[in-house]
C-alpha cells in the first residue's frame, strides 16, 4: 500500500518529482563527471611528472659531488646487487626502479656518454609502462647530436669499444646531454667497460606521500636508506618531486573545498523540495493519521519517495556524468585521453549514496510531517 | 460504550492558553446516534477528535469499549483508530491522486483484514450509489459523491464508531439528507455515531442532541 501511494503521488505531483529528480541527477552527474575527470587528471599528472624524469638518484656514498654535478653521473661504482637489496626493503615508496652504469668515452673522435640501462623493476609488482628505454642486447640507441654529426642511421652496424652493435633507434633532439649519449643494455655496457656486476646509479620515481608539512621526506628517506645501503647516498630532484606532490595536494584540497559546498547546496535543494511536498500534503497526512496510519508509515511515504528519486537519479546521473566526462575529458587531458573510461565502481557508489543522500536531505521535512498535529490541520478546515 | 469523565483540553502556545474543553462528562451507548451542536469555536471538533484519539485530553478519562484512550500513546491510538473508528470530515479529505476505489481501500493499509477485498469495496459503493464513479478521482466527482465516498472509506473497516465532523457542511440539502441517512443506516446496523453539526438536518435522526457552549456541555 505504501509503495502504491508513493508511486501514485509521484505521478500526481510530477513537477515536484521531476524537480527533485533533476537535483539528484545533477548532483550525481556532477560527482561522476568530477571523479571520472579527476581520475583522468590524476593519471595525467602522474604521466606528466613521470615524463619529467626520475626524481630519485641513489649513487655511491664516496662520490665526489663536484664532479658528479659537472659530469652528470658518479665516477664511483657500487654493486649491482644493491638494486635487489633496495627492492627487498618495503618501506620506501617509489616506482620505475632502474640500475645504470655510465661512463664518458671518446667515440669516433667525439666525446660521448655510454650508458647501460637495466630493465625497470616495479616493487609493487604492477605492470607499468617503462620510463626508460627497453634496449635489447646487441643493440644501441644513439643520441641526436651523435647521430647527426656522424650521419648514423637506424639498423646501421656500429663499433663501440671493439664490439659490434646495431642501431635500434636514432633519438630525437632533447636539448640536453642526452643528445650525446649512447644507450645500450646494462650487461652489454658492463662487459664493454670490464665492470661486470657494477653500477654507478639507481634511478627511481619517488613520491612524497605519507609525509606532512613538518617532516623532511628526503631526510626520512636517507635515514631509511642508510639501514639498507650504507655505502650509498640518495639525491632527490626536489623540483620534480615537489611539483608531483603539489599537484596531488592541490587536487585533494580542491576536492576537500568543493565537495562539502556542493553536498550542502544539493541537500538544501532536496530538503526544500521535500518541505514543499510536506506542506502541500498536510491534509493528506492528517487524514492518513485519522485513518490510523502511524508515524513509521507516514515517514515511509516521504523517505520511500526520496529513495526512489535517489535510485532513478543515480542511474540517470551516472549516464549523464559519464557522457560529460567522455565528451570533455579527452579535450582537457590530452596525454591520457584514451584512458578516460566510465568508472563502474561509481555506479555502485551512486546507487548506494544518492538514495541515502536524498533520504537524509528529506529527513527534516519528514520529521516535520510526522510530528505535525493532524488534528490542527483537519480542524482548520 | 463511550464514556468521558471530566475531560478537559487546553491548547497552549508560547503566549496563551486556550481552554477548548472543560470538565466534559458524556456517555454514549452502543447503537446511539448523538448529535453535538453549538456555535463556532465552542469545541465541537476538539471533542470529536479527542474521542477519536486524534487529540490527547489534557485532563480526565476517555473510555471507549473498555479502552482507556487517555492513557494510550500515539502508536496505540493510531492502532485503536484503525480498528474501531471511522472518521468523516466536512472537507471530505479524500486523497486527490487516488481513485474512488483506492480511496475507500486506504484504511486497508492500516489493518490486516482479509474482508477488505475489492468485492467488499464494490458492494459498499453500490450501497452508496457510487458504482459508476469507481475509477474516478475526487476532482472528477461532485461534493455529494465525495462525501459519500468518505463515508464508504469510514465504513470499509467495519468500525464500531463513526465520528463525523460537520459532514454536511459543504453539501446541498438533498445530499445532506442522503449522507445523514447513510450514517443512520450504520447506526441501525448496530454502530455508534457521534456527529458534530451546525444545522438542524440531523436532528430528526438523532437519538440525542448535546449542546456545547464555551467548551462545556450546556444540556
Amino acid at each position: 500500500m505504501i509503495l502504491k501511494l508513493i508511486l501514485k503521488e509521484i505521478l500526481h505531483r510530477k513537477l515536484n518529482f521531476l524537480l527533485s529528480l533533476l537535483v539528484i541527477t545533477a548532483a550525481v552527474a556532477f560527482f561522476v563527471s568530477f571523479f571520472t575527470t579527476a581520475d583522468a587528471s590524476k593519471r595525467e599528472t602522474i604521466r606528466l611528472t613521470r615524463d619529467m624524469g626520475f626524481n630519485l638518484r641513489i649513487i655511491p656514498n664516496n662520490t665526489n659531488m663536484d664532479r658528479f654535478w659537472t659530469s652528470g653521473f658518479s665516477e664511483r661504482t657500487m654493486p649491482e646487487e644493491y638494486v635487489n637489496r633496495f627492492m627487498a626493503y618495503k618501506k620506501f615508496s617509489y616506482a620505475h626502479l632502474t640500475a645504470t652504469l655510465q661512463k664518458q668515452i671518446v667515440w669516433k673522435n667525439k666525446r660521448a656518454i655510454l650508458i647501460g640501462i637495466a630493465s625497470e623493476m616495479e616493487p609493487s609488482g604492477k605492470k607499468k609502462s617503462s620510463m626508460s628505454f627497453k634496449i635489447e642486447s646487441g643493440t644501441a640507441y644513439i643520441g641526436y647530436e651523435l647521430a647527426k654529426s656522424l650521419a648514423l642511421k637506424k639498423n646501421q652496424k656500429i663499433d663501440i669499444l671493439g664490439q659490434l652493435f646495431k642501431i635500434a633507434k636514432c633519438l630525437s633532439e632533447t636539448g640536453s646531454d642526452d643528445d650525446i649519449r649512447i644507450y645500450a643494455q646494462l650487461s652489454d655496457v658492463q662487459k664493454l667497460l670490464n665492470m661486470e656486476g657494477e653500477i654507478n646509479e639507481i634511478k627511481a620515481l619517488n613520491c612524497l606521500c605519507l609525509v606532512d608539512e613538518n617532516e623532511d621526506p628526503l631526510e626520512m628517506l636517507r635515514e631509511q636508506l642508510a639501514l639498507v645501503l650504507p655505502d650509498a647516498k640518495v639525491i632527490q630532484n626536489k623540483t620534480i618531486a615537489v611539483a608531483r606532490e603539489r599537484q596531488r595536494q592541490m587536487m585533494d584540497k580542491y576536492f576537500a573545498l568543493i565537495m562539502p559546498f556542493i553536498v550542502i547546496v544539493f541537500a538544501i535543494l532536496i530538503g526544500a523540495l521535500s518541505m514543499m511536498n510536506v506542506q502541500e500534503r498536510k491534509q493528506e497526512i492528517g487524514v492518513l493519521r485519522a485513518l490510523g496510519y502511524g508515524s513509521t508509515k507516514i515517514a515511509s511515504l516521504f523517505l520511500g519517495k526520496a529513495i526512489i528519486i535517489g535510485l532513478i537519479g543515480a542511474a540517470i546521473g551516472f549516464i549523464i556524468g559519464n557522457g560529460l566526462a567522455l565528451s570533455f575529458g579527452p579535450g582537457i587531458f590530452k596525454v591520457t585521453a584514451k584512458t578516460i573510461q566510465p568508472l563502474y565502481k561509481l555506479l555502485v557508489w551512486s546507487l548506494a549514496a544518492a538514495p541515502l543522500f536524498a533520504a537524509l536531505s528529506a529527513f527534516i521535512p519528514t520529521m516535520i510531517a510526522i510530528t505535525q498535529d493532524p488534528a490542527l490541520t483537519l480542524r482548520k478546515e | 460504550m463511550i464514556k468521558l469523565e471530566k475531560v478537559g483540553k487546553i491548547f497552549k502556545t508560547q503566549y496563551i492558553e486556550v481552554k477548548a474543553l472543560t470538565d466534559i462528562n458524556l456517555e454514549v451507548n452502543k447503537g446511539e446516534f448523538v448529535v453535538v451542536k453549538g456555535p463556532s469555536g465552542c469545541g465541537k471538533s476538539t471533542l470529536l477528535l479527542t474521542i477519536g484519539g486524534m487529540l490527547k485530553a489534557t485532563t480526565g478519562n476517555i473510555i471507549v469499549n473498555s479502552n482507556r484512550i487517555h492513557k494510550m500513546d500515539e502508536r496505540q491510538r493510531a492502532k485503536f483508530r484503525a480498528e474501531n473508528i471511522g472518521f468523516v470530515f466536512q472537507m471530505f479529505h479524500l486523497v486527490p491522486y487516488l481513485n474512488l476505489v483506492e480511496n475507500v481501500q486506504l484504511p486497508a493499509g492500516t489493518v490486516r483484514n482479509k474482508s477488505l477485498n475489492k468485492l467488499t469495496v464494490i458492494e459498499l459503493l453500490k450501497r452508496l450509489h457510487l458504482t459508476e464513479r469507481a475509477k474516478h478521482k475526487p476532482l472528477e466527482m461532485s461534493a455529494g459523491e465525495i462525501q459519500r465516498a468518505a463515508i464508504a472509506r469510514a465504513l470499509i473497516i467495519q468500525p464500531k464508531i463513526i465520528l463525523a465532523d460537520e459532514p454536511t457542511g459543504n453539501l446541498d440539502p438533498e445530499n445532506s439528507v442522503e449522507v445523514i441517512k447513510h450514517l443512520w443506516e450504520f447506526k441501525n446496523d448496530g454502530g455508534t455515531v457521534i456527529m458534530v453539526t451546525h444545522g438542524a438536518d440531523a436532528d430528526k435522526f438523532a437519538d440525542r442532541i448535546v449542546q456545547l457552549r464555551n467548551g462545556t456541555i450546556s444540556k
